[in-house]
């Protein structure tokens, strides 16, 4: 049971990048999840610094054991999130405003996996707590604009 | 909002005790193939298996509409995401859904209710899905009214009760998250529905079920539905390939042919730019989405298709629902259009392209179309990273799934146009392999004004055919609603901030107006009950499209509530 995991450098240039044509979308997830872990990492870590005590408060325990692509909160957010949190969360858009959000941590978490009827769905069963917890780093990293 | 609903009177009364007397009123399927020619009823999602949104019926007309008056409302129960869908009428009674696919019938001519249904849905399945919980739209056919559910079945009610005759699961939305929420399509003993899909890693079946039984006769997957289309999907990409119908297409009797609007593949957007024929997640021209597709509606078989955007890399989808039948200069043409804002025109014994015309004006996605071939001309796939100029239109289309209208009269084709644009960056993201409960989307977005001007909404009066403009009315928001036009000369446009508009369908000419306090994004009907003719329209407001209203132009929008909705239903003053 641990908390963020631990900070490394930055990941090399040209690491997770465009790789060789057709076969490497068909690769397999172990493969994927290599190139992401080191992508993902840093993140992690600038949300553990913003928020030290996120993890504290969070209710729900951290998940038991995290797999590698389960930290990759930014491809995340784009692929499922920011059909509605436009410009990647950083503006209101069909979903409101997440750069800057006065929401807590519990909150966040909370409704991510629970979803608000009629406006956002339940992802609690479609991600682990991990990629929660990661999609909430993305989130706290986000700069916002308008302070 | 004011409720000016009127009680029972003796006529409507005596209207009402005859019809309930009265046998079975069956909609059976000869009915269905004259309903362009009936002014009474409305007895398809696009009013006759030609999609003209036209009803004969003339009491109302341009010379009494400033006469027109609530008659009767009525409100639905849990309206979350607003009401979307176009009601139905027959002899007398209008039949229309809500969210949840509740089901109400009402009697035409007072309100009252007839029957109400509210199937029990997966409620913790419903709570993980985007594009729900609203639905678009009911069939009638055979004594029995249809509607599809955000859990993945198709029921049948009987008419007269409103009691389950049976109930089929047809998709397996607790592995694939999507459902129906689009109208079937009733054609002879057999009815058509299509599943949701685009964004959402699947195979978007269309169904077709039989009528009676609700057994399942054919399915028919948009994407990979053939070996040659499997073909079209780079490595294993077609298992989570999109696509979907999720609106209801239309039928030809003359060629027995189901015209049918495909979604987009997924994921939306790729990094793969130019080089998307051999790279990115879906490598080919993921066939059959966004495509146009001709089926067999005895077997489901593919007749014919056209790919109106060959690797779709935009959500410029083809599963807008609606095919004009229309014939001119001895050919028989069928008319769609399609999200990115172009019209295509085909020949019906076919689905051969023989015109493509712009509507919206802010179109970079494209440089153009062939109008002869229908080839993309000029296309701009987005790679990896921040585009340098907004793409146009805007996620949104330049044109949305709600349907214009087509007046035999004025032989005047009225259609919405959407004029914005978005910022994009595009983002690799992770293969899905397997069909889960997740988008499949690879970009950040942001919706902004187009080129021209700000973001903005237009209804065109236009030759079908050629496109040639006759006049314009501009919006401040696109309406998201579908329009109405009548053989009494006129057209009925219900926009987004809750205004109903009545113009002269010859000249624009704004005739009537009438306020019902909340957006609309469902579609208006024109029926007769008792001998008078109403103009029915549900208000509520709350489709995903409405969704970017807010941040675009605020007010009304931020407070309009999204979960609240009423069906109004017009008269003339007695």
């Amino acid at each position: 049971m641990g908390g963020p995991p631990p900070c490394l450098p930055p990941p090399q240039a040209g690491e997770g990048g465009e790789g060789p044509p057709a076969p490497v979308m068909w690769i397999s997830i172990l493969r994927t999840g290599a190139v992401l872990v080191t992508v993902a990492l840093p993140v992690a870590c600038v949300w553990a610094q913003q928020s030290p005590s996120a993890a504290a408060k969070t209710t729900a325990p951290p998940p038991a054991e995290a797999s590698p692509n389960d930290i990759d909160g930014p491809t995340l957010f784009a692929s499922v999130c920011g059909f509605c949190h436009q410009d990647g969360g950083r503006t209101e858009g069909k979903g409101p405003k997440l750069a800057g959000t006065k929401r807590s941590d519990d909150f966040i978490i909370a409704r991510i996996r629970n979803g608000k009827p009629g406006a956002m769905p339940a992802f609690g069963g479609a991600f682990s707590e991990g990629q929660i917890i990661a999609i909430l780093a993305y989130i706290r990293a986000l700069e916002d604009d308008a302070n | 909002m004011a409720l000016r609903g009127k009680y029972l009177t003796g006529c409507a009364g005596l209207v009402l005790a005859a019809m309930m007397s009265s046998p079975a009123f069956a909609v059976d399927p000869s009915r269905l193939l004259s309903a362009d020619q009936n002014a009474n009823d409305w007895l398809t999602n696009h009013g006759s298996y030609k999609s003209y949104h036209y009803s004969p019926a003339d009491q109302i007309n341009a010379g009494n509409v400033k006469n027109l008056e609530v008659a009767w409302t009525h409100f639905p129960e849990r309206a979350t995401r607003g009401i979307q869908s176009t009601p139905l009428a027959a002899d007398g009674v209008l039949y229309y859904s809500g969210s949840y696919s509740r089901v109400y019938a009402l009697d035409g001519a007072t309100g009252k209710v007839v029957w109400s249904y509210a199937p029990e849905l997966d409620e913790e399945l419903v709570a993980k899905q985007t594009h729900s919980p609203y639905n678009r739209g009911l069939a009638l056919a055979n004594g029995n009214v249809y509607v599809g559910t955000v859990d993945g079945r198709l029921i049948a009610l009987d008419m007269k009760t409103g009691k389950p005759v049976w109930d089929t699961r047809l998709v397996d939305s607790k592995k694939l998250t999507v459902g129906f929420t689009g109208a079937p399509l009733a054609v002879k003993d057999t009815v058509i529905i299509g599943s949701q899909g685009g964004e959402w890693p699947g195979r978007g079946p269309i169904f077709g079920v039989d009528g009676k039984s609700g057994q399942k006769k054919w399915e028919f997957f948009t994407v990979a539905g053939t070996d040659e289309a499997k073909a079209t999907w780079g490595g294993e990409s077609w298992r989570t390939g999109g696509g979907g119908g999720w609106m209801a297409g239309a039928y030809d009797p003359e060629t027995n042919t189901v015209w049918w609007g495909t979604g987009n593949p997924a994921p939306l957007y790729d990094w793969a730019g130019a080089d998307w024929q051999k790279s990115g997640p879906r490598p080919g021209t993921n066939l059959y989405t966004t495509s146009v597709i001709g089926l067999d509606p005895d077997t489901g078989k593919l007749k014919f298709y056209h790919q109106e955007l060959p690797h779709d890399a935009w959500d410029f989808d083809s599963a807008v629902g609606e095919f004009l039948s229309i014939d001119r200069g001895g050919q028989k043409l069928m008319v769609h259009p399609n999200k990115g804002g172009f019209i295509f025109v085909y020949d019906r014994a076919n689905g051969k392209v023989q015109n493509v015309w712009q509507l919206t004006k802010n179109i970079n996605f494209v440089k153009g179309i062939d109008p002869k071939t229908g080839e993309l001309i000029g296309r701009r796939d987005l790679s990896l990273g921040k585009a340098d100029t907004p793409l146009c239109p805007a996620i949104a289309g330049g044109i949305s799934w709600n349907s214009g209208a087509y007046s035999p009269k004025t032989q005047l084709y009225y259609k919405i146009s959407q004029e914005w644009c978005m910022d994009i960056t595009v983002i690799r993201t992770t293969p899905i392999l397997e069909p889960m409960a997740q988008l499949n989307i690879g970009a950040d977005f942001k919706l902004v004004a187009p080129p021209d001007g700000p973001a903005r909404g237009r209804l065109d009066a236009r030759d079908p055919v050629t496109g040639a403009k006759k006049w314009e009315i501009n919006y401040k928001q696109p309406p998201l609603a579908s329009i109405l036009a009548t053989g009494g000369n006129l057209l009925f446009v219900p926009d987004s901030e809750g205004v109903v508009h009545a113009y002269n369908a010859e000249t624009g000419q704004e005739l009537w107006s009438h306020g019902n306090g909340m957006g609309h994004n469902a579609g208006i009907i024109s029926y007769m009950a008792g001998g008078k003719q109403y103009i029915a329209v549900p208000a509520g407001w709350g489709s995903l499209v409405s969704d970017e209203f807010a941040a675009l132009w605020g007010e009304p929008f931020k407070s309009m509530a999204k979960n609240t909705g009423a069906l109004f239903v017009f008269a003339l003053k007695q």
